[in-house]
């Protein structure tokens, strides 16, 4: 089975980090689901071109999480995971992706009014595209 | 001190020399642990040949101490323990020239209790390979193509090859990788393989050891290493930052590309990032290094040091 891990060469992250953060993703925004058939450690090392070390470090790290279980000659799982998780994991994912915007704004030196500015004009165009398309995928209809 | 149980380890060397007349191979002290595949990475004359034909019982040693899958090895020990390994040479021995694969394949399948024809005839198909003609008549790469086929027909519990992949072409290199991940799929199987091809390392290998006039230059584990070295490009006009660099956390190699211009290698990059900056550098690109430039590396350090 092939999962979509992308591992980038000129993050300064390790291996294990990478597989581990987008591995956790899928899992979490469901893009796999309870019960699937993940590849073998050595399967995943080969397609991802790292050491077996590392992904045995993976699945380890997400069965101690839950996220995962083992069965003894069968392979590993996704677990079942918790609403709850899922949503804190969700909130998580958002918080991080503000903190780096948030972070870039003030290496560039902006003020916090001008960042909120920044921040609702984004909310205004997306969301009004959104809605943009919304309204033409009704008018079509 | 080892951190693995001793089941855990297939192949341990410690302190072993090979004295031969131009060459010396050692001291050696390594431990390639079991279930993992180990990449021996070196130029020619390194010692990668010598070090597989030490571990085959080949090449006599009286210094140190070798154990494979547990057993002690010595030439003058009994030979039981070479059953449970699949070599595969450098080169063809030229005994056997006149064989068909077939036939080497029938003493082999006398030697070693667990051979089995079914896999031997399921990995010749998969190579593409034709059992019947000479082994003389064989092309180069379909040679290698048939003994590694007769290698790996028992299952055995480690595989030595020394670079299984010289002659094959692009096809055959791509089964050839797809039957040795079958293989370590096992889980309790052990690879070691001695190769020239950065592209081989990077998709098999667990574990390198890298090999350097019949030295280690270091058994490092993959990731840890690709993870942990790094290439800094710094840029400065001051007349005293190559000393300054010098004295970088971690380092493994430092150049002026261009005037003002300096690239460093280091296996400990934040802190030598740091230090770059502190010093009036200005960092300019960090990027992970490649199989052959961390070879690189080691080979100029130790050059420096002799």
């Amino acid at each position: 089975m092939w999962i979509p891990i992308q591992i980038d060469e000129n993050r300064p992250e390790p291996l294990y980090h990478q597989i581990e953060t987008q591995l956790r993703g899928l899992i979490l925004g469901e893009e796999l689901a309870e019960g699937t058939l993940l590849p073998s450690i050595r399967e995943l090392a080969v397609a991802l071109k790292c050491s077996v070390i590392t992904i045995r470090r993976v699945y380890q790290d997400l069965e101690s999480e839950g996220l995962l279980r083992t069965r003894q000659g069968t392979g590993t799982f996704v677990a079942g995971v918790d609403a709850v998780v899922r949503e804190g994991h969700r909130h998580e994912r958002v918080v991080e992706a503000f903190e780096k915007a948030v972070e870039t704004g003030l290496q560039l030196h902006c003020t916090p009014q001008e960042m909120e500015s920044i921040l609702r004009d984004v909310i205004a165009r997306r969301t009004a595209g959104r809605k943009g398309e919304a309204d033409d995928r009704a008018s079509e209809e | 001190m080892t951190a693995h149980p001793r089941n855990d380890i297939a192949v341990s060397l410690r302190q072993v020399v090979v004295r031969g007349e131009r060459f010396t191979l050692g001291p050696l002290n390594v431990e390639m642990p079991r279930g993992l595949v180990t990449a021996i990475v070196g130029p020619n004359g390194s010692g990668k040949s010598t070090l597989f034909r030490l571990l085959m019982q080949l090449e006599p040693y009286r210094e140190g101490e070798a154990e494979l899958l547990g057993e002690p090895v010595r030439p003058e020990t009994d030979e039981s323990v070479k059953l449970r390994i699949g070599y595969l040479a450098e080169l063809p021995h030229a005994y056997e020239d006149s064989l068909t694969a077939e036939e080497k394949a029938r003493f082999a399948a006398k030697w070693y209790p667990g051979w089995d024809w079914d896999r031997y005839r399921k990995l010749l198909r998969s190579f593409d390979a034709d059992g019947t003609a000479k082994l003389r008549k064989l092309s180069k790469g379909m040679r290698r193509k048939v003994e590694l086929a007769i290698a790996m027909a028992h299952n055995p519990e480690l595989l030595l090859l020394d670079e299984p992949s010289s002659g094959l072409d692009p096809f055959a290199w791509k089964t050839m990788l797809s039957e040795l991940g079958r293989y370590m799929e096992q889980g309790d199987r052990t690879l070691v393989i001695a190769s020239h091809i950065t592209e081989e390392v990077r998709r098999l290998a667990d574990c390198i050891l890298f090999l350097h006039r019949g030295k280690s230059l270091g058994f490092y584990e993959k990731d840890a290493l690709f993870d942990g070295w790094r290439s800094i490009v710094l840029a400065s006009q001051e007349p005293d930052a190559q000393a300054k660099l010098a004295r970088a956390p971690g380092l493994q190699g430092l150049t002026e590309s261009a005037p003002g211009i300096y690239r460093l290698e280091t296996d400990l990059p934040e802190e030598a990032e740091a230090y770059g900056r502190s010093a009036g550098c200005q960092v300019m690109t960090v990027r992970r290094m490649e199989l052959e430039e961390i070879l690189d590396c080691l080979i100029r350090k130790e050059e420096a040091r002799r």
